[in-house]
């Protein structure tokens, strides 16, 4: 249906904005091109109704080199919503609506109708909204609008540009189902711009991992989730995903990872040195003190310590060699019932040489509970 | 004469003045006219082609800033005296107010409302007739109001080269200084200036669309 062969786009005919991006996107499927800010994600979606033109690379619609046909008639095929928006504010929601449809010459009745049938859509009631203005609607209501907008005369492709970045989550979720239902009936074929994983997952066919002007990964929403492509693709898929579900979040996830550990060597009176640096109540011995990561011999507490009365001991005779640790893969809710059940506030992650990597503390499962509370609250906003 | 008070040399100079007032509503009506016919497509060029945006912009200001009497002078050789060279200096004056309040008009409106409606499929006329105007209306009006109120006192001026109008009885009245004279002729130029504001400002308030209501104090 949509065919983006070797797209290369630079704006100001130096920094390649898009480089060399092949997509291919089946009718009936609704493909998420989802990344960070300014990954190109818009100047993507902008191509295909040539808004903006590619600086090389072919572009087919519906098997045809899309520069065969004149660009007004190749975006009225298409509907668009943009990301802004763009409701014309000198005109009602109607109006706004049957803009095209009138251009097209439809008559009233018929453009009125399908302005109601579209209000309905997308849950405004026409009889309240069909006579405001933009500028009487809330942001949400109005990304709405852009919506109905963007279908009025019924398009097989419709491309839109974080249609539902404004809306309240619920209302979000339900013209999430209203697109799948629209799809799933009309066999629309739609690409949807987005910066939420989850978005993406609930309504992808295929989703298209993004960054820096390229396609890193695009698959079906399984496969980006089980074989991320990369690290990128990982990080992205799984930093957005983690803080909605707990058991997602491994041991990894929580702990510190600037680790503080003394080498076997150490006399009591450097150790206790160490720890009052480093404000701790309890440090890991490990052989030698390098940054490579190698196996905890024991740990020593302060208390340890101050009851030590051989100052020339080494640490890798007096340290408590039984200790609990736990692989990096542990999810939290094992994490936190080990640590209860143990009644430890000091919980060693290792990797699966048995290296120690991290070091789980209250103050590591605080951070991340602020952390995920902070995610919410930004979502909220 | 001089023994009568103003409103008793008013009521006795009536039909004069009234004369005079509908000259003066011609000259800058038609000056203004001529200036809208002109200037909101100029502005509508500009704010499409940036290549003679300045030039034109610059030649415009140049006129702005020539005094209007050594403009008025200036035009003799050119063209005469009389009506054709007044409303001609007239039209120059009013020239600028509209084509730049039509250029901030039409430049100004949100580019995603333009970009919305390039994405719909509408054609740059379209845009330009459905969207762009009807949205820089009301700073369009803002400049029109402009040019004609000053107008209104510039006329004045263009008595001295005959275009006749309320000026003749204010130049009149100087000659022959007679306060009565001069105070006939200016005080109907300031309510002339002040009504035309008043009924303009009604206009643009009715040419503004529901839609918008901040764009009401954009004129420049
Ligand atoms: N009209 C333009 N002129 C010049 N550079 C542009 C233009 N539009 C976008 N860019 C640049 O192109 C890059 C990609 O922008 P684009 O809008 O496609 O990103 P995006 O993925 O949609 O980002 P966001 O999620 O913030 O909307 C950015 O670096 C941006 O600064
Ligand atoms: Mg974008």
């Amino acid at each position: 249906m949509i065919e983006l062969v070797n797209i290369t786009k630079s704006y100001d005919g130096k920094t390649n904005v898009i480089e060399n991006l092949n997509l291919h996107i089946d009718k009936g499927e609704i493909v998420v091109l989802i990344g960070e800010s300014g990954c190109g994600k818009t100047t993507t979606l902008r191509m295909m109704n040539r808004l903006n033109d590619p600086t090389s690379g072919t572009i087919m619609i519906k098997g045809e080199d899309y520069t065969k046909i004149s660009k007004i008639e190749l975006r009225r095929q298409l509907g668009y919503v943009i990301q802004k928006v763009g409701l014309m504010p000198h005109l009602t929601v109607g109006k706004n609506i049957e803009m095209i449809p009138e251009l097209k010459g439809w008559d009233k009745k018929k453009r009125k109708d399908r302005a109601y049938e579209l209000l309905e859509l997308v849950d405004l009631p026409p009889e309240d909204y069909y006579d405001r203005y933009p500028h009487e609607l809330s942001g949400g209501q109005q990304q709405r609008i852009g919506v109905a907008r963007a279908l009025a005369v019924n398009p097989d492709i419709i491309l839109m540009d974080e249609p539902f970045s404004a809306l309240d989550p619920i209302t979000r979720e339900q013209l999430q189902k209203e697109l799948l239902k629209l799809q799933d009936e009309l066999g629309k074929t739609i690409v949807f711009v987005t910066h939420d994983m989850d978005e993406a997952l609930k309504i992808g066919d295929r989703i298209a991992v993004m960054k820096d002007g390229k396609i890193l990964q695009y698959d079906t929403p399984e496969e980006i989730l089980k074989n991320p492509a990369n690290e990128f693709v990982e990080y992205f898929v799984g930093k957005d995903r983690l803080w909605k579900s707990p058991e997602m979040l491994n041991a990894n996830d929580i702990m510190h990872k600037s680790l503080v550990t003394v080498g076997q060597k150490r006399s009591p009176a450097q150790v206790i040195e160490v720890m009052k640096k480093k404000d701790m109540e309890l440090l890991f011995i490990v052989e030698k003190e390098t940054s490579k990561p190698q196996p905890p011999i024991g740990y020593i507490t302060r208390k340890n310590l101050k009851e030590q009365e051989d100052h020339k001991v080494k640490m890798s005779e007096i340290c408590n060699k039984d200790f609990i640790s736990v692989h990096q893969n542990a999810n939290m809710v094992d994490v936190l019932k080990i640590m209860e059940e143990n009644e430890i506030r000091y919980l060693p992650v290792l990797d699966d040489d048995k290296n120690l990597i991290g070091m789980i503390t209250t103050a590591s499962i605080l951070n991340i509970i602020t952390k995920a509370v902070a995610v919410k609250e930004e979502e909220n906003k | 004469m001089n023994d009568l008070n103003f409103f008793q040399f008013v009521a006795s100079r009536s039909d004069e003045l009234i004369g005079l007032t509908v000259q003066h509503v011609q000259i800058t009506g038609l000056a203004v006219l001529l200036a809208i016919l002109l200037g909101v497509p100029v502005g509508i060029l500009i704010s499409k082609n940036k290549k003679v945006r300045s030039p034109i912009l610059g030649i415009a200001n140049v006129f702005q800033t020539i005094p209007s009497l050594a403009l008025f002078g200036l035009i003799i050789p050119l063209l005469g005296t009389g009506y054709v060279p007044s409303v001609f200096v007239l039209f120059l004056y009013a020239l600028l107010p509209i084509i730049k309040n039509t250029f901030i008009g039409i430049n100004s409106v949100d580019e995603a409302i333009i970009d919305a409606g390039r994405g719909m499929g509408m054609t740059s006329k379209q845009i330009l007739t459905k969207v762009e105007i009807p949205l820089a209306l009301p700073v369009i009006m803002g400049g029109i109001r402009i040019s004609t109120v000053i107008n209104i006192g510039t006329a004045t001026i263009a008595a001295l080269i005959g275009a006749g109008g309320l000026g003749e009885m204010i130049f009149k009245g100087i000659s022959m200084a007679s306060n009565n004279m001069v105070l006939a002729g200016a005080v109907p130029t300031a309510l002339l200036a002040i009504s035309v504001d008043k009924l303009l400002g009604m206009f643009e308030t009715k040419l503004t669309p529901e839609g918008i209501t901040s764009q009401k104090d954009n004129q420049v």
